[in-house]
């Protein structure tokens, strides 16, 4: 009942900024005060193995409208659509995202990604509302980049930036000469969303139990931690800009990655089928983090570096560890504990380089070395991922390309992503992708080993 | 023997001795041309007496007045079937003295690029500090100075074009010949980079009153592979400012069309919008 409650408040008060949007969005074209845009997506994706999940069309949209005065400036970003890459009824589905489910309805969907008021003055910011924050420098897994958990129902065919589920915070920073000071306080918990274990981006942790004939995988919502205010987070960051930048990181809150606490097995025929509670439950850890981050350009390079410290990350222990019968049938089995506490090392380096005319070669490499005895987790004391991204254009941006390779040396698991667009006009372009992903099952990119695919997309944008 | 066959090399001993800001070749596109002062009558030596190096020089001191400015353009981009494209965006520029210049570039349009920024902080005429933001990312980063005469944004000019003048002790100058473009008397230039570059050499039509750049024509060897016009100038606080550019690449015959939307200049802008901070925010 609380949890109803509390999602109705935010259904209640998402409305009421729709509401808003709408006059904003109505009264957009009075002149530069008020400003919009927007994007409309169709998608399609043909999945290239015959084990994979199937995924059905998807029609996304987004609007932005932005209102600015003097000093305040308003911000929304609403989107929503169908997403067919899940496969869920739709019953007791709200329509709007909420901060209170971690396995959350995208058929169909609305979120605000952000949604927030700020006040500026020559040297302080204030912003409240729904935001995103992009701290740390490294793209793809940026170590200091903690403030907001992410979506997983995509992961990996979605961007950094677009799996980021925008927060309700307030941020402040007041900017000196070359130094800027950055305070974000969280005061609600949000927690991150994940794939049910029948779609298509859910990976490979069920694998075993989707053998099972006629069954049915139900996967339960966990106990989110109390709202208090000693659960909120905060994020700090001095930077200081010049000739090689550099920023100071600080942050306390809940890990935004993915852990999972386990309860028990269940295999339960019910009727005709059979339905199985796969015996774990998403869980949620206080970690605290300092790290720093840089970047300068040295001849032709553009170089990026960033590192933080992690105390007290969880980390769930090899599937082989968890308790699984070998050959589960009918009945209840207790699982194995299959959490462990670590501190982490990560840090990592980028390089842009200029390649050809409007081609840009990206490089990084990046490592984990996790603290303590790893002997019964999957990941190893020293963890890399080395990453490679190329993103050309030709014709004067008439077709745009891109080509994504990352490998983690140590599983030996990688992921091949391209695209190719071709823009017809300042607002349609199409475009056509293919990803692949190799592996062990359990690996970073091996777990999705079975979502190879080609894909298809339209894009209108006003 | 007719001054405008003579190929005029004056000794450059007397330029070279003061470090003066200079112009690249393509930064003559857009912002030098945007920026150029007129300073009618103040020149009053013979034509014939005039270097190269001293056309560039008057081009480039004219251009300095003219930093300080806020234009808001638009870019059609016409590709060799027809297809047209259209970019909008502001751009603010500081005389940043005794450093040299510091720039900002934000698009408006269309929906892809809008408030992607470009940020240029020059601590002298040939050694720029370069910054872009692209808000879907949401981060600034750092830019390699390596990539001046890349397309800009899929247009026919230049990252140069937008990143103010350069140093004229990076380029030879000389004299070529004189012409009338557009009923206007010009002396025609020929520039040559003393460092590797997209081109070879090109050639510029100077305007003898007004010290802007009227034609424009880039070299690959012996082929012209770029080649533009600057037309409709018109007079804006004393300085020339060309309304309508056009520039083409000969290779792909794809050229871009830009129109000066609204321009102010002496705007005196803060330091304030020439930080990463502005440029996360759109200059606003």
């Amino acid at each position: 009942m609380t949890r109803l409650r509390s999602g109705k408040r935010v259904i209640g008060g998402h409305f009421a900024a729709l509401l808003l949007c709408v006059a904003f969005a109505s009264a957009s074209h009075a002149g530069d005060l008020f400003s919009s845009s927007g994007r409309l997506d169709l998608h399609g994706a043909h999945a290239l193995r015959n084990d994979s999940v199937e995924e059905d069309p998807s029609l996304d949209a987004r609007i932005k409208l932005d209102a600015a005065g003097a000093a305040w400036r308003f911000h929304a970003w609403l989107e929503g659509g169908w997403d067919g890459s899940v496969k869920r009824p739709a019953a007791g589905h709200a329509g709007f995202k909420n901060y209170d489910e971690v396995y959350q309805s995208n058929t169909p969907y609305l979120e605000f990604k952000e949604l927030y008021v700020s006040f500026s003055t020559q040297a302080l910011d204030l912003r409240a509302g729904i935001q995103r924050f992009a701290w740390g420098r490294i793209d793809e897994y940026p170590s200091n980049d903690l403030l907001n958990p992410w979506d997983y129902a995509k992961f990996p065919r979605q961007r950094l930036e677009d799996r980021k589920i925008g927060v309700p915070s307030l941020s402040a920073s007041v900017t000196r000469g070359d130094w800027t000071m950055e305070t974000v306080w969280i005061p609600v918990f949000v927690p991150y969303r994940l794939s049910r274990p029948d779609e298509r981006w859910s990976g490979n942790s069920a694998a075993t139990l989707r053998q099972i004939p006629d069954s049915e995988i139900r996967v339960r919502e966990p106990d989110l931690p109390a709202r208090t205010l000693e659960n909120s987070a905060i994020g700090l960051r001095l930077k200081h800009l010049g000739d090689r930048e550099w920023t100071v990181n600080l942050f306390h809150g809940y890990d935004p990655r993915p852990v999972f606490r386990s309860t028990a097995l269940s295999i339960i025929p019910a009727g005709g089928a059979i339905e199985i509670d796969p015996g774990y439950v998403p869980d949620f850890h206080r970690i605290t983090t300092i790290g720093v981050d840089a970047a300068f350009v040295t001849g032709s390079l553009s170089l990026r570096l960033e590192a933080s410290y992690v105390f007290n990350r969880y980390l769930n222990v090899g599937h082989e560890f968890w308790g699984y019968p070998a050959s589960p049938g009918p009945g209840t089995y207790p699982l194995n504990t299959i959490e462990q506490k670590h501190d982490a090392v990560d840090y990592g380096i980028g390089a842009d380089y200029r390649l050809f005319e409007d081609g840009q070669l990206t490089m990084q490499a990046q490592q984990t070395v996790t603290r303590g005895n790893v002997d019964l987790l999957y990941e190893r004391k020293i963890e890399t991922i080395l990453w490679a991204n190329l993103k050309a254009s030709f014709l004067n941006q008439k077709i745009e390309t891109n080509v994504s390779a990352a490998w983690n040396p140590e599983h030996g698991d990688h992921m091949l992503k391209t695209d190719v667009w071709w823009v017809f006009s300042d607002a349609w372009k199409a475009g056509a992708a293919y990803a692949a992903f190799t592996g062990p099952v359990q690996s970073y990119f091996g777990r999705y080993s079975r979502n190879d695919q080609i894909e298809a997309e339209l894009r209108y944008s006003w | 023997m007719n001054s405008m066959q003579v190929r005029n090399e004056l000794p450059l001993q007397k330029k070279s001795a003061i470090k003066r800001p200079g112009t690249s070749s393509s930064a003559a596109v857009l912002l030098r041309v945007l920026c150029v002062s007129v300073v009618i009558g103040a020149f009053s030596s013979p034509a014939f007496a005039m270097s190269g190096r001293d056309i560039f020089e008057k081009v480039h001191e004219v251009s300095v007045k003219g930093l300080d400015h806020e234009i808001t353009m638009t870019m059609v981009l016409f590709d060799k079937g027809g297809g047209k494209r259209t970019r909008t965006l502001t751009s603010y520029s500081k005389n940043a003295s005794p450093e040299a210049y510091k720039a900002l570039a934000v698009f408006r349009t269309p929906p892809d690029l809008k408030n992607v920024g470009f940020l240029v902080h020059a601590r002298t005429f040939s050694d720029r500090d370069l910054w872009a933001y692209f808000p879907e990312f949401k981060r600034v980063r750092r830019i390699a100075n390596n990539s001046q005469d890349d397309s800009f944004f899929g247009s026919d000019l230049s990252y140069d074009d937008f990143t103010g003048p350069a140093n004229l002790d990076d380029f030879k100058f000389a004299l070529e010949r004189e012409e009338v473009v557009d009923g206007k008397p010009c002396y025609v230039v020929e520039v040559t980079p003393r460092t590797r570059r997209k081109y070879t050499k090109y050639l510029a039509w100077v305007a003898k009153d007004l010290w802007i750049q009227l034609r424009i024509e880039y070299y690959q060897d012996k082929d012209i592979y770029r080649s533009g016009v600057f037309k409709d100038v018109r007079i804006i606080d004393n300085i020339p400012t060309p309304f309508k550019s056009e520039m083409e690449n000969r290779k792909t015959s794809h050229r871009t069309e830009l129109t000066i939307d609204s321009v102010k200049y002496h705007t005196q802008f803060s330091d304030d919008l020439f930080t990463q901070r502005s440029l996360e925010r759109a200059g606003k």
